[in-house]
């Protein structure tokens, strides 16, 4: 599996905080489970895809980059134990024969690798190479922190022969098939020319930096170093070049392990450029005169600039979800926002559908909660807080709010002190839908005598006022996970402690509970139904004012077929052209 | 001279402390962390800034690990003395981004982004130059007042208005397409090309740019070159000249023209550290991989090694420039004798 879809294999929550200019990822229309066919016919190889990026990655090493461009590419490059079926997402065997073996106690896993694969120098690919990969990972000088912490549970693996591996975890965990199945298998000869790593175990890797033996110390340096602008894997495509600010070339491996095996991605495009563009005018007019393949639109391009009939005669627009939610947290343990008829009234106040229209222009969906549609663990039953602020102000009469002093503004009587309905919302700076939504809020709330206020801080300020709960209430985002989620870090109230990711001090015992032994569980039925009440426990505690999930748009050339709008969006390996309308490069004799 | 020449090098010594130490301390107490940012997934996403809060308390210790490795949790002013020991062995330490020589990644940039500044420092002069002059020797004419106009318009309008103009009507789309609107080559661009087909590429692609980047420089030149030029012509010499009946032609060109150059000598100060300064909005827009989009992107990612060397870089050009202009001032204008006033 890549990088890329690493953190979604590992249910990674992301804290989202868009900045204005690049706000272009998530947008778009259209419903949320309709998914485009691919065009039918017998795909062909040949043709190179020149697609479009931003900006330069930052680099190549798999295990140290943690930028989204080099993701998208070192999934071409590098290949996991396990992957994803695009449409079920359900895990399937790549690197490994089949999905591991778990002991009964859930804390062994066993992996046994194919046999027929090999890297792209054509050095077969062994246990030896997995084994070398978990301890670069685990190297505490290698420069992967953010990596590393998926890893933490992993306290030992060895080789039980030339071809399996065991890895011994510390507590049993559902995901941990989907973390370990992630890891990127490099290649030992390549990354550790001089086997510096052989004869160092896990517990070794665990000593404190300063004690760890010269050679450890040495493959760190030369791995932090030496494999920025390199990368070699067992994927399909190979490296070919990098000209800083320019394009980025990769080429399919004609000696590539997996043609026409069975169940393994089969790859068509002879090539894969990407040309950098910094500016996404200057991207939009080289897609226009041909100088690139497809790009992702911003929702005034895709508004307008891109809807005239030579356009769409030259350009398919397919728009998809872009897995992560906006919401706006109450502080619940604000004296105003504890009380859950305020949260409640607030949501109904909040015309999302308005603000999907009219701030995202129509490219998102209002979400009730925090599990992604495409996911069986989604509660499609969950109660719809549509606009309706008579609703919302009867909840607020109910909760003791009225003018009782008739200045215009809300009070009552919290604590045995009365307290005026004045609020702060704090935003990024520089994220301009936040911003907006804010604001429409605002607007909102003031015909109803609520006074809130906005105010924009930079990131890092503001994530330190997060961290500490210092706020009363916050505009942020979550990533929402493709594959199996787990809630437990954001929504169990031992994370409401210690800068913990509960921000909001959410606190449920049942969902607690819930939230606890849905990580032990192992049968999926089961997990679903904790998950489906746990779905509902949100939906009637508000604790979020859960917003908008944005959609994405994809303008591709016509004449790629093979494109299809899948959960995890667009997947371009599977794209191909037919011979006819072939584009650059000869084509190369049928593999 | 030679003294005087010494006494200005050694006073550069302490002026660059403070400068660079002026600098760094802006870089750092300016808001954003380099691993946050990090732990965000940089900024090649799409996204932007954001934190992985999965694990949240390990992200926090992810982020402290990769301090350590790059000595941010030091006190700032250990990591200056550090920064400054490093410089004196000209070792300008590596990039957070990927762990590469920062010294290699600007001379990798070098050639593009003087390349540019030169053909567009060519332009403004080979412009200016002759607009002053054609100011000056008709002054207040309608020409003259159409010309400074002109260029006090060009003066004004914004470039970055200018070049996104540029880039959606005579850049391809669904306008004219004469220019090509990112980038300094052909995506097929190869270097077997034949000597005159990669000109015409290149050339082809660096027009708009360097036309963009020299058209606000026009005013200011054929300002000064009008005024100085003004000024020479009143001067009795060349009243001498006309009298003695040379040319009309002679007089400006021998006389006149040779006299109201000195002072644009002392304009050579702002052209050394323009050379590698790079235009941050033209690089940007047009997607060319030169100094002033690397100070860009270095600046955004929190890249604090290469921003710091960046800025020193021009800072020591800058330094140079107004040495070099001083020491050159003496030369054409004999009257200035620092040396001998010294003694």
């Amino acid at each position: 599996m890549s990088p890329a879809s690493w953190k979604a294999a590992l249910c990674l929550l992301l804290l989202v905080g868009c900045r204005s200019g690049q706000e272009t990822e998530t947008e778009s229309r259209g419903s949320s489970s309709v998914v485009s066919r691919p065009d039918a016919g017998k795909p062909a190889t040949g043709d190179w895809l020149i697609s479009h990026s931003l900006s330069d990655p930052e680099q190549l090493n798999p295990l140290t980059s943690n930028d989204a461009s080099a993701s998208e590419l070192l999934q071409y490059i590098f290949q996991s134990l396990l992957t994803r079926d695009p449409r079920s997402l359900e895990l399937k065997p790549l690197i490994a024969v089949a999905r591991p073996a778990i002991s009964v106690d859930r804390r062994r896993y066993t992996f046994t690798i194919r046999r027929d694969a090999h890297f792209q120098d054509g050095t077969p690919l062994s246990g030896e190479d997995v084994l070398f990969s978990i301890k670069a990972i685990k190297c505490p000088l290698v420069n992967a922190p953010f990596l590393r912490v998926y890893f933490d549970s992993v306290v030992d693996a060895r080789l039980l022969d030339e071809f399996t591996i065991q890895f011994s975890i510390k507590e049993p965990y559902f995901l941990n098939e989907s973390v370990l199945g992630g890891i990127d298998v490099l290649p030992r000869h390549y990354y550790d020319p001089g086997n510096l790593l052989k004869d160092v175990t896990l517990a070794d890797l665990r000593k404190p930096a300063d004690q760890l033996s010269a050679a450890i110390k040495k493959f760190a340096d030369d791995f932090n170093k030496n494999f920025s602008r390199n990368p070699m894997g067992s994927g399909p495509y190979k490296f070919q070049s990098w000209k800083t600010g320019r394009e980025i070339e990769l080429m399919r491996d004609e000696k590539y392990w997996g043609y026409g095996k069975a169940g393994v991605d089969q790859p068509y495009l002879d090539r894969y450029k990407y040309r950098i563009i910094n500016n996404l005018d200057a991207a939009l007019v080289t897609l226009k005169s041909g100088g690139l393949d497809e790009m992702n639109l911003n929702p005034v391009q895709h508004k307008r600039g891109t809807g005239s009939e030579r356009f769409k005669s030259e350009f398919q627009k397919y728009d998809y979800f872009a897995p992560n939610f906006s919401y706006i947290g109450w502080n619940n343990e604000h004296p105003i926002f504890r009380d859950k008829r305020v949260r409640k009234a607030m949501t109904y106040f909040t015309n999302r559908k308005q603000m999907v229209r009219t701030i995202l222009f129509g490219l998102g969906e209002v979400v009730e909660g925090p599990i992604y549609f495409f996911r069986p663990e989604y509660d499609k039953s969950l109660r719809s807080y549509d606009y309706d602020p008579k609703k919302g102000l009867e909840l607020l009469q109910q909760a003791g709010w009225s003018d009782s002093d008739g200045d215009g503004i809300l009070d009552n009587v919290v604590d045995g002190r009365k307290v005026p309905f004045r609020f702060e919302i704090k935003v990024n700076a520089g994220n301009t839908t936040r911003k907006s939504v804010a604001l429409v809020l605002q607007d909102e709330l003031k015909k109803h005598g609520i006074a809130a206020t906005v105010r924009e801080l930079d990131w890092t300020i503001f994530l330190a006022d997060v961290k500490v709960r210092k706020f009363d209430a916050i505009l942020l985002g979550w990533a929402m996970s493709v594959n199996e989620p787990d809630a437990y870090q954001v929504w169990h109230s031992s994370q409401a402690a210690n800068k913990g990711s509960n921000h909001i001090s959410f606190k449920n015992a049942r969902a607690d509970r819930i939230l606890e032994q849905y990580r032990r569980e192992f049968d999926e039925r089961k997990r679903i139904e904790l998950y489906r009440e746990f779905q509902q426990i949100l939906s009637d505690e508000q604790p979020y004012t859960f917003l908008f999930v944005g959609k994405s748009v994809s303008a591709v050339q016509r004449r790629i077929r093979g494109v299809e709008v899948l959960p995890g969006g667009l997947r371009s390996i599977d794209w191909w052209v037919p011979p006819p309308a072939q584009k650059y490069g000869q084509r190369l004799t049928a593999n | 001279m030679a003294s005087y020449a010494l006494k200005r090098l050694l006073l550069m010594i302490p002026t660059f402390i403070g400068v660079t130490l002026i600098g760094f301390l802006i870089m750092r107490l300016a808001p954003g962390d380099p691993a946050e940012l990090r732990a965000a997934g940089g900024l090649g996403g799409a996204s932007g800034a954001g934190v992985s809060l999965e694990k949240r308390g390990a992200v926090d210790e992810a982020v402290a690990q990769w301090r350590a490795q790059y000595g941010l949790d030091r006190p700032v002013q250990v990591q200056y003395a550090l920064w400054l020991k490093n410089l004196f062995t000209l070792n300008f330490g590596e990039s957070f981004k990927d762990n590469q020589s920062v010294w290699n990644k600007i001379v990798e940039r070098v050639p593009v982004t003087v390349k540019l500044n030169l053909l567009s420092l060519m332009v403004v002069y080979l412009v200016a130059i002759p607009l002053g002059m054609y100011s000056a020797t008709h002054p207040n004419s309608l020409g003259d007042q159409v010309t400074t106009l002109a260029a006090f318009v060009l003066f004004a309008v914004p470039l970055v208005w200018a070049a996104t103009m540029a880039i959606v009507f005579i850049c391809g789309g669904d306008f004219y397409y004469l220019f090509p609107p990112a980038g300094l080559a052909s995506l097929d661009y190869a270097e077997d090309w034949p000597l005159w087909r990669k000109f015409k590429d290149q050339a082809w692609h660096v027009f708009l740019p360097v036309l963009l980047m020299s058209y606000d420089g026009f005013a200011g030149l054929s300002r000064y070159m009008r005024a100085s030029m003004l000024e020479v012509l009143s001067q009795d010499f060349v009243q001498v000249a006309r009298a003695k009946g040379l040319e009309e032609r002679l007089v400006i060109f021998k006389h006149v023209l040779r006299n109201s150059l000195i002072p644009q000598v002392t304009m050579l100060a702002s052209i050394l550290p323009g050379l590698l300064g790079g235009s941050v909005i033209i690089e940007t827009i047009f997607s060319i991989p030169g100094l002033g989009q690397l100070g860009y992107e270095s600046v955004l990612a929190r890249d604090y090694p290469t921003v710091m060397a960046l800025f020193t870089v021009s800072a020591v050009l800058t330094l140079i420039g107004i040495l070099i202009s001083d020491l050159l001032l003496s030369v054409v204008d004999p009257r200035i004798a620092f040396g001998r006033r010294l003694q």
